[in-house]
């Protein structure tokens, strides 16, 4: 996606219903009015206040919020996910950020145990309205820690929703939905979406309901679902594939749990055909769990197998130009939907 | 005597646990908190009513002192509809009562650290005025989420008492061969924050060193850090055999026993009279919580999301 229209460098000063902002500025905005709407809601993390975050997501905050809902903690990852469970529990709700997503494993109990069961485990006595913030995907030789696209990992776990937003105004409205959410939520920001520009609604109230895919390109003769940064290259891939006879609709699914399965369905069984694209690698990626339920549920209205597009089975080399070569390329994917047609 | 009928209430509680392992073959794990309900009733006694408490896996003394419910609390670890989980706890490691502000367990030792130092870091923000107690045991000391609980807790002065109920063992091993210190409360300097051992079968020097604590919490000076000295009467678990033990296995002897110790001030006819009465209710509330149904399987899918 790329800046449209007239608005300019994106600050919330334009009076426009849809001005045109970054991803980023979606992100810092989201923040704002969520804790400018309810006193409850506070953030902490490594870098989040004097920085800004190291990818300045939060600059300004703590000017405005002060610094008890604008804390910097110490490199601490454990503390800032699992305080962040204590601290919803005692009627806050904690927006902490992970400075990369691969850090989910530095606070894998806590993520995956106290987040995600603590509600369960007790009887439904309590709710975790936590939201944590993951930068995640390639962003040009950060290395195989720093650049991992983990949504999948998140998935497997119940208890635990997980989003995805692909552009500035889903950015926006996943994560105020995400703050207003009683369960725990995994927010993986692309970080090489992050200055990214798009439309976006002016509105304190433009929050998009979880589980609720969106069409990002309408089409008739295949469907291609993709999330984050792939979301763009699926659409760019889908203008190359039109002159040539094939109409690619896109759709993104926005938040993998819940997942708008009935939107891909609906798709499938009219175009008949289906190709998945992730950053992720391929084995045991969201891409089988979504070619499994369509098969399960729409085994007759498919011409062919379904397809993935996917990151390859390695860890991500630090060099920027490797690096690409690890994750689907608009080439690889026109390519994998010229095949998947002539089926 | 308040402290003493608790304490009663609970040896019998525990008593009757064991009697239930014992002869029904129990297949779930209990973790006998006996010989430690006098720290447990002790320290939790110098807690508030809305203050937040974070039990260990050993015994449920810390939370029948908060006011939890004994027939909930048996519900729990006999898998009971009536438990405070609705059935889904089993054991009893995951009780839990928002309304008393007991703010239950994870199954993974030492998560309570970072938890415990969040949920202060709430009451912070919120300027409520509750103070969190986190119970945990001598192993557990060894997680890494020790350190970065107490690191944080302390540069932001947050309104956390951390309680290590030292019994000397971690299922098989020995505290001595565990820890380079003596004391695990000698790690609180590291911290900045104060280090207290107290002899945990002294029920009211337990209740009075916690008090400080907490009155130092409340008054925003931050976390300090209490090491109760205990013994573990039994095996890691009820049943367990503990062939790894080189010293004299303690059957039903508890050495200093914290009951006893609480008793000697209190007329006998008096003492009689609340031991009675703790024997009745622990009965009446365990048969209860037997006749219970139990939960089926429509509850595992209760609870996954709000
Ligand atoms: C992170 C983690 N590691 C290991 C265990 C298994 N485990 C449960 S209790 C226990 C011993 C705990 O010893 P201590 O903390 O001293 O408490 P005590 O049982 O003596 O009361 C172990 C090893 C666990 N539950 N969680």
């Amino acid at each position: 996606m790329t800046t449209t229209g007239t608005a300019t460098t994106g600050t919330a000063t334009s009076t426009e219903t849809d001005r045109v902002i970054g991803y980023s500025r979606a992100i810092n905005e989201a923040l704002a009015e969520e804790m400018r709407r309810d006193e409850r809601v506070w953030m902490m993390g490594q870098d989040i206040g004097r920085l800004g975050g190291v990818f300045g997501l939060t600059r300004g905050l703590l000017e405005e919020f002060g610094p008890l809902r604008v804390r910097d903690t110490a490199i601490n990852e454990t503390f800032i996910v699992g305080g962040a469970a204590g601290a919803a529990l005692a009627g806050t709700v904690p927006v902490v950020e992970l400075q990369f997503a691969d850090f989910l494993f530095t606070a894998a109990d806590e993520i995956f145990h106290k987040l995600a069961k603590w509600r369960y485990m007790h009887g439904g006595q309590f709710t975790m309205p936590v939201v944590v913030r993951l930068p995640s995907g390639v962003v040009g030789g950060a290395g195989a820690e720093h650049s991992q696209s983990l949504e999948t990992i998140a998935m497997h776990v119940a208890g635990l929703k997980v989003a995805v937003p692909a552009t500035p105004a889903d950015a926006k409205g996943l994560l105020k939905a995400a703050i207003r959410d009683p369960d725990p939520v995994l927010f993986f920001e692309h970080k090489g979406l992050y200055r990214v520009k798009g439309p976006v609604p002016e509105s304190d109230e433009h929050v998009v309901p979880f589980g609720s895919a969106r069409i990002a390109r309408p089409g008739a003769d295949l469907t291609v679902v993709a999330t984050g940064l792939m979301v763009d290259r699926a659409v760019a891939a889908a203008e190359q594939l039109a002159p040539r006879g094939i109409d690619v609709e896109v759709i993104d699914p926005r938040t993998l749990v819940p997942l708008d399965i009935d939107t891909i369905v609906a798709s499938v069984e009219r175009t008949h055909r289906l190709l998945v694209v992730h950053e992720a690698s391929r084995t045991a990626g969201f891409g089988a769990e979504i070619a499994a339920q369509v098969q399960e549920r729409a085994f007759f209205a498919l011409d062919a197998p379904v397809w993935r597009v996917c990151g390859t089975d390695t860890p991500l080399p630090q060099d920027p130009e490797l690096e690409q070569a690890c994750i689907p390329s608009t080439d690889d994917i026109v390519t994998a939907a010229l095949a998947l047609a002539a089926i | 005597m308040e402290v003493y009928r608790q304490v009663v209430t609970i040896r019998f509680a525990e008593l009757r646990i064991r009697e239930h392992v014992e002869k029904e073959g129990f297949g779930g794990f209990w973790h006998p908190g006996i010989g430690q309900e006098g720290l447990q009733v002790g320290a939790v006694s110098a807690m508030q009513d809305d203050d937040y408490l974070y039990y260990a896996h050993r015994g449920l003394g810390y939370a029948y002192a908060k006011g939890m419910a004994l027939e909930a609390l048996f519900g729990d670890l006999l898998g009971r509809r009536t438990g405070s989980t609705g059935g889904k706890g089993g054991g009893t490691v995951h009780f839990a009562d928002a309304s008393r502000h007991v703010l239950g367990q994870g199954g993974t030792l030492g998560s309570s650290f970072v938890m415990g130092a969040g949920t202060a870091a709430a009451s912070q923000l919120l300027g409520d005025g509750r103070v969190t107690v986190v119970f945990f045991g001598d192993g557990a000391s060894g997680r890494g989420t020790w350190h970065e609980a107490a690191l944080q807790a302390s540069v932001w002065k947050l309104p956390v008492v951390w309680i290590c109920e030292n019994n000397g063992w971690a299922l098989s091993a020995r505290f001595t061969e565990q820890s380079p210190t003596e004391h695990v409360a000698d790690r609180a300097a590291a911290y900045g924050m104060p280090g207290v051992v107290v002899d945990g079968q002294d029920a009211m020097a337990v209740h009075d060193v916690t008090s400080e604590a907490i009155d130092r919490a409340r008054r925003g000076e931050g976390p300090t850090l209490v090491e109760a000295k205990t013994l573990r009467i039994r095996g890691h678990y009820e049943g367990d055999r503990q062939p790894y033990r080189d010293d004299p296995v303690l059957g039903d002897e508890i050495p200093d026993d914290p009951v006893h110790r609480l008793g000697e001030d209190i007329a006998d006819d008096v003492r009689r009279g609340i031991e009675a009465e703790a024997r009745t209710l622990v009965e009446q509330a365990f048969d209860a919580a037997l006749a219970a149904p139990r939960a089926d399987r429509s509850v595992i899918f209760e609870d996954v999301w709000a």
